[in-house]
């Protein structure tokens, strides 16, 4: 743990442009921004099969030295088992908001387009399977949306929210929205001067919410209700994006999202 | 408005408030109770402990639990007040765990039983019973978070620690519920829920988890301490998370952390945990005299007895009574059936003579077809 960040750390997830889905790209944009802020360079590699890849089955995961990585959370201890960390300015009631902020975005966002993805039929048939399963051959792609889908449904089931119907879920996500947003208020981050892990994946979530294209555009809406949100997603993209011109991994896929989602 | 002035009102708790809410079996909306609709909801409350001490814990239950005892719904809200013990007698009978078998339960004169955590408080919140009136809304977006943090982090560990250890569950969970739910359903619905409960966590955890003790010990159970040492920082000296009049998080958290302080586990890793941080106990121990005085004193006076004397036959065959009773059962069934299906004993209207009958007379024949 005590060896220092190599160069060839890489990032793993699955193809941009025709593979991956919502709440990975989410996930994934969340890491590199986490990366960007703490200065560590990372390469991203588009793989069809990183989630088979990953040790805990989601993506993304980064593969660094002779360690492989995976998650969010996993990822932020690890680097600060290395000696980065954002968070060690906050005192103990602000990393217990932290913590407990970055929960409800796991809870409500990601699960939220969880459900758009896989529970609501018209972005299922549209959007998903065509996408999930587009780079292996027929009839595997079906057989692994199909498989995927049940899996995402069962855990739904699980935990309560297989009885929701969409306007549900978009009024859950309003009300994290706007709790994202009172917490932020006019600060330029959420623990004020300095951007922490709690940021980046607000920043994943919401930036990919907001430029991807899904079959309606009620998703976005919601977010873009919140003016000091959109304005947080834009500040973080100038800052941590477009100032690496080899390493825009970002910007590349935050535009390409905007295109290529659209189907 | 009514609401500010109800919420102020601490002490009236509600007696004075009589509304005509029944309240079904057990306990408590205020285990689920949450800000507003955040997702994971009833099937996500741990199961309500029939015995008294532990009050406010929604959860599913399918069986009468007897000692429904009420408490403030929305922490703060003199308003819910619920029927005391007795309850037993004004349920019906046992429950089947589906449908109409839910807890917590509300029946209100208006609109029948209401069973979902959520709903109830959606109800409670209509009839302008609302804890979380005079927060801001930065305290209101902290709710959500930490209700959040306490579904992910300490929740499952819960169940865990309740239905799935092997230890906890046989010893202690199992004869909670076998002890007040009523003959036969006794038998069979603790397992039911504990099936349940245990294909939850399967799927939240995956398999990886379920199979290897140590790394879900070391991994989960560190982030339920870490959840709560940090529930203890937030809490800091404060009387409630947010001041001095209680909200909605405080009966979030109390329902939470109440059966785990309380329950005389035997395998108490979580619960030392929870010990050791003396501002929660505190915390409990004062929302408990507050609201729940006549659960005061020391709870749980049966389960010691009960402990003591089975312990060594449960270590053994935790379904012992019960495979016992259905092997003599299915014994019995399997003998009378062969008996009548081959003639032994049959059953002849307006013969005087019993089964012996028909054999002799079936031998009878058979010599006379030799011959």
């Amino acid at each position: 743990a005590a060896e220092p960040w190599p160069e060839n750390a890489v990032l793993y997830q699955q193809l941009k442009e025709e593979q991956i889905l919502l709440s990975d790209n989410a996930s994934s944009l969340a890491v590199q921004a986490f990366l960007q802020m703490c200065n560590l360079p990372i390469r991203v590699v588009c793989r069809a099969n990183a989630e088979y890849m990953s040790p805990s089955g989601k993506v993304p995961f980064i593969h660094v030295g002779n360690q492989v990585v995976s998650e969010l959370g996993p990822i932020v201890q690890f680097v600060k088992a290395k000696g980065h960390s954002l968070s060690d300015g906050l005192d103990e009631v602000q990393k217990a908001e932290m913590k407990a902020y970055m929960e409800l975005v796991n809870n409500m966002l990601l699960t939220a387009e969880l459900y758009l993805q896989w529970c609501d039929d018209v972005t299922v048939e549209e959007i998903t399977h065509p996408r999930y399963g587009s780079p292996y051959p027929w009839p595997l792609n079906h057989i692994l949306s199909y498989q995927k889908q049940w899996e995402v449904r069962r855990k739904m089931k699980a935990i309560g929210w297989a009885g929701k119907t969409l306007e549900q879920v978009l009024e859950d996500v309003d009300q994290c929205c706007q709790a994202l947003s009172q917490r932020l208020g006019t600060q330029l981050y959420f623990f004020n001067k300095q951007p922490t892990e709690l940021d980046a994946l607000v920043f994943g979530h919401l930036f990919t919410i907001l430029t991807t294209q899904l079959t309606t555009d009620e998703l976005s809406e919601k977010v873009k209700n919140y003016s000091n949100l959109t304005a947080f997603c834009r500040r973080i993209e100038q800052q941590y994006f477009e100032g690496h011109d080899r390493d825009s991994s970002a910007t590349v896929a935050a535009r390409s999202a905007k295109r290529s989602l659209l189907r | 408005m009514v609401p500010g002035d109800a919420v102020r009102d601490g002490a009236a708790r509600g007696d004075a408030e009589q509304r005509d809410a029944v309240r079904d079996g057990a306990r408590v909306p205020a285990a689920g109770t949450r800000q507003a609709q955040p997702p994971p909801s009833q099937g996500s409350a741990p199961p309500e402990p029939p015995v008294p001490p532990v009050p406010p814990r929604g959860g599913e239950g399918g069986g009468a639990v007897p000692c429904g005892s009420g408490s403030a719904e929305d922490g703060g809200a003199p308003g819910a007040v619920l029927l005391g013990r007795g309850l037993g007698a004004a349920l019906g009978g046992p429950r089947l765990p589906g449908r109409a078998g839910r807890l917590p339960a509300l029946r209100t004169r208006d609109e029948g039983t209401i069973s979902k955590t959520q709903q109830i408080i959606t109800h409670l919140r209509k009839q302008k019973y609302n804890a979380d009136y005079d927060l801001s809304a930065t305290q209101g977006a902290d709710t959500l978070a930490f209700v959040s943090l306490l579904e992910e982090k300490l929740l499952p560990v819960l169940i865990h620690t309740f239905w799935v250890d092997a230890k906890n569950y046989v010893e202690h969970t199992r004869k909670w519920y076998a002890e007040t739910v009523p003959f036969p359903l006794n038998f069979f619905l603790p397992n039911s829920m504990h099936k349940r409960h245990l294909e939850r966590l399967q799927l939240l955890w995956g398999d990886d988890y379920m199979e290897d003790e140590e790394k879900l010990e070391k991994e989960l159970y560190r982030d339920a301490r870490e959840c709560l040492t940090l529930l203890s920082q937030r809490l800091g000296s404060q009387k409630f998370f947010f001041g001095d009049s209680p909200a909605s998080l405080d009966a979030f958290v109390f329902s939470r952390l109440a059966p785990l302080l309380k329950a005389k586990l035997p395998n108490g890793k979580l619960q030392q945990h929870l010990k050791s941080l003396q501002n929660l106990c505190n915390y409990c121990t004062s929302i408990l005299s507050l609201y729940f005085p006549w659960d005061g004193g020391d709870p749980l006076t049966s389960t010691p007895r009960a402990a003591g004397a089975d312990g060594g036959e449960v270590e053994e065959d935790p379904h012992k009574r019960r495979n016992q009773l259905l092997s003599v059962l299915v014994g019995l069934a399997a003998m009378l059936g062969y008996a009548f299906l081959s003639g032994i004993v049959s059953i002849q209207r307006g013969s005087a003579g019993p089964g012996g009958r028909q054999p002799v007379a079936l031998e009878e024949e058979e010599e006379e077809e030799e011959e």
